[in-house]
């Protein structure tokens, strides 16, 4: 569907983006993940036709759309802002590029009609101005804004970054519903790793300029590519010179594990997996807790072992609980590691 | 008073979010996009150097370019001058005027702040509406209407003096009448500034100060007043310039400042005294010179920074009780007595405005004898000469709209400023487009440079300049080529761009006076667009020009018609300038006003004249009232407010259990016939009688008036009542109703106005004298 062929971006003397290679296949949820300043937003700024790249191609079904404007690419976007007319309704902020297209007022009508039906909006909310909408129902005028036009892909550029916290996780999933239904092509700009790992089919994780991976969010997430990967997605313990020679992990590298991947089991609270004798490979150290962080759905514990901290994720299931300085076993599988 | 407007674009505009250095993607349209670009950049270069810097250049250069009696060149003649004659007198009265007028406006400014918006003072609605009528009504319409009031004939001074026995009569002239005048003119647009700094202060600072026991007036020394002090800062300078550059108080009032100097020396002859035009130029160079370094320093201030609220949660301003009774006493004679010092020229103009040329002219008011023969009148004027003969001056007693210059001089100015006001826009908007496409490029700093230089040219130094510059030999293949041109077009050769030219060079003028005004005004409009809103539009696949139609335009169109109103507000009842071109094709409407009344009675002309100036003030209020309005009411509200508006009405008028709305539209459309029918019926009767004077037609054409604007009324409120289920059909035909009577209250009109205008004669005629008057 949309293919990046070895994209060069610069702005002055700084190389913005180093030989960005993508290709989002169609119908596909692809999203690009990175800390701030990473390329993301000017890859999609290279999609969009907002940025020229110094070299390399876009090409769009097969067809080269380097050189093609912005305006006729068919690329419809989603900005950050939501970048809403403020001048105009909410009926005529949608209508803005079919009206472009000079299509007839019976079918703006039509359309605009069907397309706020889709995203929920009433007919009552579009004839309201913007700013008398909440920021979740200017969402939904965005999208339909985006979508009305008919575009083969859709950008969205940190759609929900400027929503509290309940209203994102109540959005992303309708946005993932919209998506679904209309079956669109979407690339979808975010550096939020959570939202990343719930929406996508696949992610491209940035950093500096760089695309660090490209896979399913399993694979990003259990087999980063990189430390950098390894590092900003999710949370992970590395594991110290000590700990490595009791795995008898190799000691020229750098290791990881997962938090979720670390047993733990104490005196009064054996676990099945504990008196299963014989797992194969699976290294027991015993610890201490040191602090635990309550976050309700589970508890974080720091466990001092093999001379270092180590962050362990419980379920909060009332069996799994650890009193600050109780003594404890942990449970370390290699196969878990991710070394660098 | 011209500067002070300048500070409406104080608040410094918010830093854009993400900087962006990406180049727009160039399509085919770049080579119209190039032509484009050399056709503005020529038409700004011309602009900037053919009326902005080569005049101004050329009146320095004027300075050192002095020949002596022997014809040899002279560089310091000025200069020596300067030092050995009185001109340093000009600059000291002008300084000191600018002293005194910062501290005197600065302490009722800040008093007048402090009453209505600080303190809890009863009535403090009605207080700030009279301290802000000199809004109103400013420059030359101001000083002579406290000049009518307080001169040694006014109305004021002879009630004083009645009080006060031992009063000096003629107290109102000079430095004191000056500072007087201007103290009240000035403070309008200081208070109105300083307001906006007050009402941002968050009042949980106050209320912490107060926690942590401070007293009320503790408080507002040191919490309130630190907060305020930038604003005051900025407010302190534009005042001293304004002092400095004052030049209607001081023309009128008699006190030899430097800019009523700069008027005559340019208008005076060699023949006369020594090279008045380069002194005249040495003046205004230093005029400039103090306006620079002073807003050199402003500058320099404003870079540093304000005092922003750090608060989110701001609270709003709760009005302080004075709990000291007599301090509260105290405080609320102080106000009303300021409160009475602002209404009284106001109600003075309002009721003279009404009185026969006698009563204006003995400074009576009789309450039984009203006239509108001040607006309207076109009557003779019968005396007896020293012969013993009756004699006519035909219509020695003229109204604003009854007397050929004044409506010539009203159009004039009408044209001249709506034309500059609207090209003011027109360029800035250009410029300042310009400026945000090449935001981090140089250039766009020096396009801004550019557009902000008239801001350290005193007015009257660009007036003069043009005058001479305009005038002189550098002309001289221009004026040739023009003289060429016209030869080739058959028409009378334009040789001389100043004689020729007055009016499009006072539009020259007045356009670039208020480019930096309106530059910083539409500047601070365009950091409202989000950048992603330009994204957005090109990617729905709108072109650069529909983008900026459609998308950019209605963002910062209220402010550019907030700004082209107030710029037409300031040039419509401009003095200076037109003063200091001084050519009769150039007579603005304050011109005209201000010439007739000093011939006042001369040769039995000009009777009323003071009643006319009476007449024409309360004109230039009620235009001005309703530009203000119309900018800071109606045009400040966005699209969700308009909607909510519209939404709350139309709930209310479906929830009426009676169709109230309809009904009262249906009345006023009838009401509006009504008065058409009443006018009519008179005016036949009165043409069948023989007798269309002026006084009873000015009358019905007020009727008439009254008849359009309850019509136009009528449609409105029918208009909302159609909305009511039960409304319905009353709504529709009060409708059709009341559109009749604003077609017949129309013509109406233009009928009354048509014999008030011309002459009482037939019908016929006074149409074909209006066409006449209109065409010429």
């Amino acid at each position: 569907m949309i293919q990046l062929k070895d994209i060069v971006v610069k702005f002055g003397d700084f190389e913005a983006l180093h030989n960005i290679n993508v290709h989002v296949k169609e119908g596909e949820f692809f999203t690009f993940l990175g800390p701030s300043g990473c390329g993301k937003t000017t890859t999609l700024r290279t999609i969009t036709g907002f940025i020229e790249p110094v070299s390399g191609s876009v090409s769009m079904q097969g067809r080269d759309i380097t050189n093609v404007p912005i305006e006729k690419r068919n690329i419809g976007i989603v900005f950050q802002s939501y970048a809403l007319f403020p001048t105009m309704t909410v009926r005529n902020n949608i209508a803005f590029g079919l009206k472009i297209q000079h299509c007839s007022r019976a079918e703006i009508k039509e359309r605009v009609d069907r397309i706020a039906r889709k995203v929920d909006l009433s007919d009552e909310q579009l004839d309201k101005a913007v700013s008398q909408l909440s920021g979740g129902q200017q969402q939904r005028v965005a999208i339909a804004r985006a979508l009305v036009t008919e575009p083969a892909v859709i950008c969205m550029d940190e759609p929900l970054s400027n929503l509290d916290a309940k209203l994102r996780v109540n959005l992303r999933n309708e946005l993932k519903k919209m998506q679904r239904e209309f079956g669109i092509t979407t690339i979808y700009v975010t550096h939020d790793q959570e939202e990343a790992l719930t929406l996508s089919d696949r992610i491209a994780v940035f950093n500096n300029g760089y695309i660090e991976q490209i896979g399913t969010p399993n694979e990003v997430y259990n087999h980063s590519a990189t430390e950098f990967v390894a590092n900003f997605i999710g949370d992970i313990n590395p594991i110290g010179r000590e700990l490595a020679q009791i795995m008898e992990l190799p000691e020229d590298r750098n290791h990881y594990i997962r938090l979720e991947r670390i047993g733990v089991s104490s005196k009064s609270n054996e676990k099945k997996e504990d008196k299963e004798k014989k797992q194969k490979g699976v290294f027991k150290v015993p610890g201490v807790i040191e602090m635990q962080e309550y976050y309700g759905l589970y508890i974080k514990y720091y466990i001092q072992a093999a001379g270092q901290s180590l962050k362990v994720i419980e379920k909060n299931d009332g069996i799994s609980i650890y009193e600050p300085g109780e003594k404890v076993t942990l449970r370390l599988n290699p196969a878990d590691v991710m070394s660098y | 008073m011209q500067t002070m407007a300048s500070e409406t674009s104080m608040p410094a505009p918010a830093q854009r979010k993400r900087h962006r250095n990406e180049k727009d993607v160039i399509s085919g349209r770049s080579h119209t996009a190039n032509l484009w670009k050399i056709f503005g950049g020529i038409l700004f270069a011309i602009l900037f150097f053919g009326f902005m810097l080569l005049p101004c250049m050329d009146t320095l250069t004027s300075i050192f370019t002095v020949r002596d009696a022997a014809g040899n060149l002279d560089p310091l003649a000025v200069i020596r001058f300067f030092f050995a004659g009185n001109m340093p007198t000009f600059l000291w009265n002008s300084l000191k005027l600018a002293i005194v007028l910062v501290i005197t406006v600065n302490v009722v400014g800040i008093s007048i702040v402090l009453l209505t918006e600080y303190f809890d003072i009863k009535g403090a609605k009605i207080l700030r509406l009279g301290y802000m009528t000199t809004l109103i009504y400013s420059g030359v319409a101001l000083v002579t209407g406290y000049q009518f009031l307080y001169d040694q004939n006014g109305l004021m001074t002879k009630w004083l003096a009645e009080l006060f026995p031992g009063m000096n009569k003629s107290w109102f002239t000079g430095f004191s009448a000056v500072i007087f005048t201007m103290t009240f003119a000035c403070t309008s647009n200081h208070a109105l500034f300083l307001r906006n700094a007050i009402r941002g202060i968050d009042y949980n600072t106050v209320e912490a100060a107060r926690n942590m026991g401070a007293k009320p007036f503790r408080v507002l020394f040191k919490v309130v007043m630190p907060t305020l002090l930038p604003t005051l800062f900025s407010l302190t300078v534009m005042t001293f310039i304004t002092g400095l550059c004052a030049m209607s108080a001081p023309t009128l009032l008699g006190y030899n400042s430097i800019n009523p100097e700069i008027v005559r020396l340019a208008g005076s002859s060699t023949a006369d005294e020594a090279f008045p035009q380069a002194r005249a130029a040495l003046l205004s160079v230093i005029l400039a010179l103090f306006t620079v370094i002073l807003l050199t320093v402003l500058n320099h201030y404003e870079r540093k920074g304000h005092y922003l609220s750090v608060s989110k949660t701001k609270a709003k301003l709760v009005k302080q009780k004075i709990q000291n009774p007599v301090a509260n006493i105290l405080a609320h004679i102080y106000a009303y007595a300021l409160f009475i010092i602002y209404m009284t020229p106001v109600v003075m103009i309002l009721v003279f405005a009404f009185q026969n040329w006698g009563n204006v002219r003995t400074k009576t008011i009789d309450f039984s004898n009203w006239t509108l023969s001040n607006f309207f009148g076109n009557q003779d004027y019968v005396y007896q000469n020293w012969k013993g003969r009756d004699v006519t001056r035909k219509g020695a007693i003229s109204g604003v709209f009854g007397n050929e210059s004044t409506v010539g001089g009203i159009r004039l100015s009408f044209v001249m400023s709506a034309i500059a006001a609207a090209l003011a826009c027109v360029i800035v908007v250009a410029v300042v487009n310009y400026i945000f496409k090449n935001k981090h490029r140089k250039r766009s700093r020096v396009a801004e440079a550019c557009m902000l230089f008239p801001w350290l040219l005193p007015t009257i130094l660009i007036c003069y300049s043009y005058r001479i510059f305009f005038n002189s030999d550098i002309f001289a293949g221009v004026r040739l080529g023009l003289a060429g041109f016209g030869e080739v077009q058959g028409t009378t050769p334009s040789v001389n761009l100043y004689m020729d030219n007055v009016r499009f060079l006072i539009i020259m003028a007045y356009t670039v006076v208020k480019l930096p005004f309106a530059l910083r005004m539409i500047k601070a409009a365009f950091y409202a667009i989000d950048e992603e809103l330009e994204d957005a539009a090109k990617n729905l696949g709108a072109s650069p020009l529909v983008t900026f139609l459609r998308v950019k335009l209605p963002i910062v169109l209220p402010s550019v018609l907030a700004v082209f109103a107030l710029n037409f507000n300031a040039l419509f009842t401009e003095y200076d300038m037109g003063a200091t071109f001084a050519k009769p094709e150039g007579r603005t409407y304050a011109m005209v006003i201000q010439s007739m009344c000093a011939e006042e009675g001369r040769d039995n002309m000009n009777m009323n004249a003071s009643g006319r100036r009476c007449a024409a003030t309360v004109f230039i209020m009620i235009v001005s009232g309703l530009i203000l309005y119309l900018v800071y009411g109606v045009g400040s509200r966005d699209l969700a407010e308009r909607i909510a508006r519209r939404d709350r009405r139309i709930a209310k008028v479906k929830a009426e259990k009676f169709p109230a709305r309809a009904t009262l539209g249906l009345a006023l459309g009838l009401a509006g016939i009504a008065s058409f029918v009443i006018l009519s019926m008179q005016l036949v009767g009165m043409a069948a009688a023989g007798s269309l004077t002026v006084d009873p037609v000015a009358l019905l054409f007020l009727l008439g008036c009254l008849g359009l604007g309850l019509s136009i009324a009528g449609t409105v409120f029918s208009g909302r009542g159609r909305r009511n289920p039960k409304g319905r059909a009353i709504g529709i035909i009060g409708m059709i109703l009341s559109i009749l009577g604003i077609v017949l209250s129309a013509a109406a009109i233009l009928v009354t106005l048509m014999i008030l205008m011309g002459n009482p004669g037939s019908v016929t005629e006074t149409f074909l004298s209006v066409m006449g008057f209109l065409k010429a």
